[in-house]
């Protein structure tokens, strides 16, 4: 029993920081509608930046959120202007391979520049644990969860009580009308993918430090959070959360009880992603 | 009339690409010739795997799984073939390939080509992980594979991939001029549309995806015939899936001869840099693949023949 509910504290905690993901890229796929492979390379810059600013400056990792928040949101919006606006109304085919193709430039330029080693960022705090009626969870998965949770209540608050978040709704929900209501698209749009990015930057500064800061510890979570935006149904920000908490929960369990299941856990978004497909496809007809 | 004579102009470049590689053994290339036989073969199976994601992308469907097949059928065609023998165990290959893109396929291509494309990243992750976890398959070791038929023929392998390039040249011009071009274009063009038009949308995207999958883990099985040696890390590494849509669409999509030279010039340069900068030369395939993206969405052949309409 103990076992039982200690899987599940696990599994919630990690939900926070996929569905912190996973709503970046719902935004990207709901709002642009650019499906995004290199979402995780945002993540991606978000832990070096962590990495970097904790090793050359010794800044601790909580100072880092809003740096790597920014840079993230820069090059999210530089991605935007520089290549995705110039192909916003050629073929979906060609939108997607550009953004793979985004994915593996920035992944491989990191690996270029810092080698294919991870690099744990390891503040003081790193290993502490808080115990709570004989359950123990650790100290920065505890704050990352809580962190997650305030910035994915700020999203929803601004999508759902602000004139910008308005807007922004608007221009996912139709492509013509906002436009001709005096709501300037192009700039809903470059918050929006900035805004994405932003989230993904965050998440990865928490994930240099439970995770690693490396070229290719972004490509993880992009599957990952795919596998949330599909259950949840692309573009769809509202399924994000059940979503992520099905495939946390998913992932805790079989890492838990089915022997061996370190390495299958990796296998577990891709079932997720194949029966929700399979039954989204059964569903259409 | 100008469509007739730009069609026989690049039919007459595939001809000629295909008879210097039957005949390129034979060459009088001194101290090169072995290093030119291996880059040549790599060449001829990558530019295949290549033609076969370009089958499928013809309806519009983005795959990011053709390493997966490739990696299958290297695999697959590399258990079975001790028991079976060379060619009875490539068929094998194909065979496993074609499955996994049919239930792939069958879950996905009725739906969004978004789905599609997310679900075949997916598949392409799993399978890595499946064949490093699997016991058959030597794990993260990897595993030596038999030449081609027992050694006997010094030649047989490189035979082998010229001969798969010819059957993926052969069924990339066959559907160009069969019935099915005209449902993958209009599959490709407005899937809705093609729906009313009466064209079986679900079939047409099946089959392609289906034909595509079976060449990828063709060239995929005679890879390991090539290498001798397979791990995960190699036959199943990213490299391949980007290399598999990056040269078709530098060459130039919905064609023949696009993706034949573009993966000859890319597979050329990629050996370069793989001596130059090891780890990271697939940046250089990112920056292509948006650089081409960006400003010169028909590729080499849309240079080629710049006043010629869509090619």
């Amino acid at each position: 029993m103990e076992l039982f509910l200690q899987t599940l504290i696990n599994g919630l905690l990690v939900a926070g920081v996929y569905a912190l993901v996973a709503s970046g890229l719902a935004l990207a796929v709901g709002v642009v509608g650019i499906v995004n492979f290199a979402h995780g390379e945002f993540l991606m810059v978000g832990a070096f930046v962590s990495y970097l600013m904790f090793t050359f400056a010794g800044l601790d990792p909580v100072i880092s959120l809003g740096l790597a928040a920014l840079v993230a949101f820069v090059v999210g919006a530089v991605s935007y202007y520089g290549l995705i606006r110039p192909i916003l109304n050629a073929p979906e085919l060609n939108q997607m391979l550009l953004t793979f193709g985004l994915s593996i430039a920035l992944q491989n330029l990191a690996l270029l520049m810092f080698g294919g080693d991870t690099r744990v960022v390891s503040p003081p705090y790193q290993a502490a644990t808080v115990s709570f009626g004989g359950l123990s969870f650790g100290l920065v998965p505890l704050v990352s969860f809580l962190l997650s949770a305030g910035l994915l209540s700020g999203l929803y608050w601004f999508l759902g009580r602000t004139r910008l978040g308005f807007a922004v709704r608007a221009v996912s929900q139709n492509r013509l009308a906002p436009g001709l209501l005096g709501i300037e698209k192009e700039q809903i749009y470059l918050l929006a993918f900035g805004l994405s990015a932003a989230l993904a930057g965050v998440a990865g500064v928490m994930l240099s430090v439970t995770l690693n800061a490396s070229p290719t510890v972004g490509a993880a979570y992009t599957l990952k959070a795919f596998a949330i935006i599909v259950m949840a149904g692309l573009g769809n920000l509202r399924g994000v959360i059940p979503a992520a908490i099905i495939l946390a929960l998913a992932e805790a369990f079989v890492s838990t009880y089915i022997p061996g299941g370190g390495g299958w856990v990796e296998a577990v978004f891709f079932l997720v992603i194949f029966a929700a497909l399979t039954w989204r496809s059964w569903r259409v007809r | 009339m100008k469509r007739a004579s730009r069609l026989s102009g690049s039919g007459i470049t595939i001809g000629v690409i295909l008879l210097v590689s039957l005949v390129l053994p034979f060459l009088p290339l001194g101290r090169w010739e072995a290093f030119a036989l291996d880059t040549a073969q790599f060449a001829f199976l990558i530019s295949a795997l290549a033609l076969s994601w370009d089958l499928l992308a013809r309806t519009g469907q983005l795959s990011l799984a053709h390493g997966a097949f490739f990696g299958l059928g290297a695999y697959a065609a590399a258990v079975a073939s001790p028991a079976l023998g060379t060619i009875p165990a490539l068929l094998v290959g194909v065979l496993v390939a074609a499955l996994s893109s049919l239930l792939l396929g069958l879950a996905t291509l009725r739906l969004h080509g978004m789905y599609f494309a997310i679900a075949t990243l997916a598949f392409s992750e799993v399978m890595r992980t499946f064949v490093l976890k699997a016991s058959f398959t030597g794990g993260s070791i990897g595993m030596i594979v038999p030449p081609a038929f027992g050694g006997s023929l010094p030649l047989g392998s490189y035979y082998l991939a010229v001969l798969t390039l010819s059957l993926a040249v052969g069924a990339s011009l066959w559907v160009a001029r069969s019935r099915l071009s005209y449902g993958m274009a209009a599959t490709r063009q407005g899937e809705a549309v093609a729906r009313v038009l009466g064209v079986p949308v679900v079939r047409v995207k099946l089959i392609a995806f289906l034909i595509s999958s079976s060449l990828a883990g063709l060239a995929g099985g005679v890879y390991g015939m090539k290498t001798l040696f397979l791990s995960p890390y190699d036959a199943f590494s990213l490299g391949r899936a980007v290399e598999a849509l990056v040269i078709p669409i530098f060459g130039g999509l919905y064609t023949t001869l696009g993706p034949l030279l573009g993966g000859i010039i890319l597979v050329g340069l990629e050996t370069y840099l793989r001596l130059v900068v090891k780890d990271g030369y697939l940046v250089v395939y990112g920056v292509i693949l948006i650089l081409t993206i960006l400003f010169l969405p028909k590729g080499l052949m849309g240079l080629l023949t710049k006043r010629g309409g869509h090619a």
